[in-house]
């Protein structure tokens, strides 16, 4: 037990000495310009979406996502998402491809986040990465609004497309 | 033991209990750990980049231009107050703070983004003449003469 214990100590020593010489000796890339691993993709989408799952209010949407309620969400969007995560109707944006990791781009692949968890992540924000906390900027019923667009980006009505590009009156 | 702890790890993740929000401030021990290992990377790799331009007015003016079109949301205005933002999302101001980062590092940190940050890679927009004027202007921010922040607000 004594070897055991004596041994688990030293490779811990072991492990933390290496991973301090690796990273003060410049070793771990920290270059934006590259495609994450599969496995820290794997690794941190699941992280995070399992991290989201258990914060996210469980109340699951504002109510029923009238034509209102989703261009609302939509000017919204074209405001302040559109720039990384990608406009309906466009290629992917290449704004948000240069991000580590790159924006979801909602018009292509969706998401697989709920509405209040779309909520979440607007408000508080995802560390590490280049998405903001919106929730400095935007009340509850506006990141309600936004949250009901982009949970719905793939099955838009025209109504809602047109009256998004409208400009404000 | 090494096996355990792996385990360890992944359970905590994969139960969700790792926080991820951004609008908390970065724990001192996380913020030193990143930025020791950023500035050891970003000095190992920009060692070999030489001859940044002269740093003449046209320079400068040209850098300052690209910055307040493509950095000043994050980064800060000349003149302006500093939006020191608390939370993960905290882009260093450079004209309060500076940077402790040469100018071939800058140069670096803009063509390639820094990784699991808000810096995004900037070499696929802009080319690497136009790069190094930005790292010359960011070098100097805090040394410029007022006509030539003058120059850069001005239309061409």
């Amino acid at each position: 037990m004594k070897n055991f214990t004596m041994g688990s100590l030293a490779a811990i020593v072991a492990l933390a000495v290496g991973a301090a010489g690796y990273l003060g000796l410049g070793f771990a890339n920290v270059g934006a310009d590259a495609k994450p691993p599969i496995w820290e993709a794997v690794l941190m989408n699941s992280s995070v979406h399992a991290s989201v799952r258990r914060e996210a209010p469980k109340v699951q949407n504002s109510g029923v996502a009238t034509d209102e309620i989703l261009i609302a969400g939509g000017k919204l969007y074209l405001n302040d998402c559109v720039g990384c995560h990608g406009a309906p109707g466009k290629p992917a944006s290449a704004f948000g491809a240069t991000f580590y990791p790159p924006a979801p781009q909602f018009f292509l692949i969706g998401t697989q986040y709920s509405e209040a968890q779309v909520f979440w992540v607007a408000k508080h924000g995802i560390r590490r990465t280049g998405m903001f906390p919106e929730g400095r900027y935007y009340t509850d019923t506006e990141l309600w609004t936004l949250s009901a667009f982009v949970t719905r980006s793939a099955t838009l009505s025209p109504i809602v497309m047109k009256g998004m590009q409208q400009p404000p009156e | 033991m090494i096996a355990a702890l792996a385990c360890g790890s992944v359970g905590y993740l994969r139960l969700g209990l790792a926080e991820v929000r951004a609008d908390m401030n970065t724990p001192t021990w996380e913020g030193q750990l990143v930025k020791f290992a950023v500035q050891a990377s970003v000095r190992r790799n920009a060692a070999e980049l030489h001859n940044p331009p002269p740093p003449t007015d046209e320079n400068l003016i040209a850098g300052g231009k690209l910055y307040l079109g493509g950095c000043a949301g994050c980064h800060g205005k000349p003149g302006k107050p500093p939006d020191n933002l608390p939370g993960y999302l905290s882009p260093r101001q450079f004209f309060q703070a500076g940077t402790q980062y040469s100018e071939p590092e800058l140069f670096w940190i803009v063509k390639h983004g820094i990784r699991n940050t808000g810096m995004s890679a900037y070499g696929p927009f802009y080319s690497d003449q136009q790069i190094w004027t930005l790292a010359a202007f960011v070098k100097r921010v805090n040394n410029l003469p007022p006509t030539l922040l003058e120059g850069i607000r001005a239309k061409r």
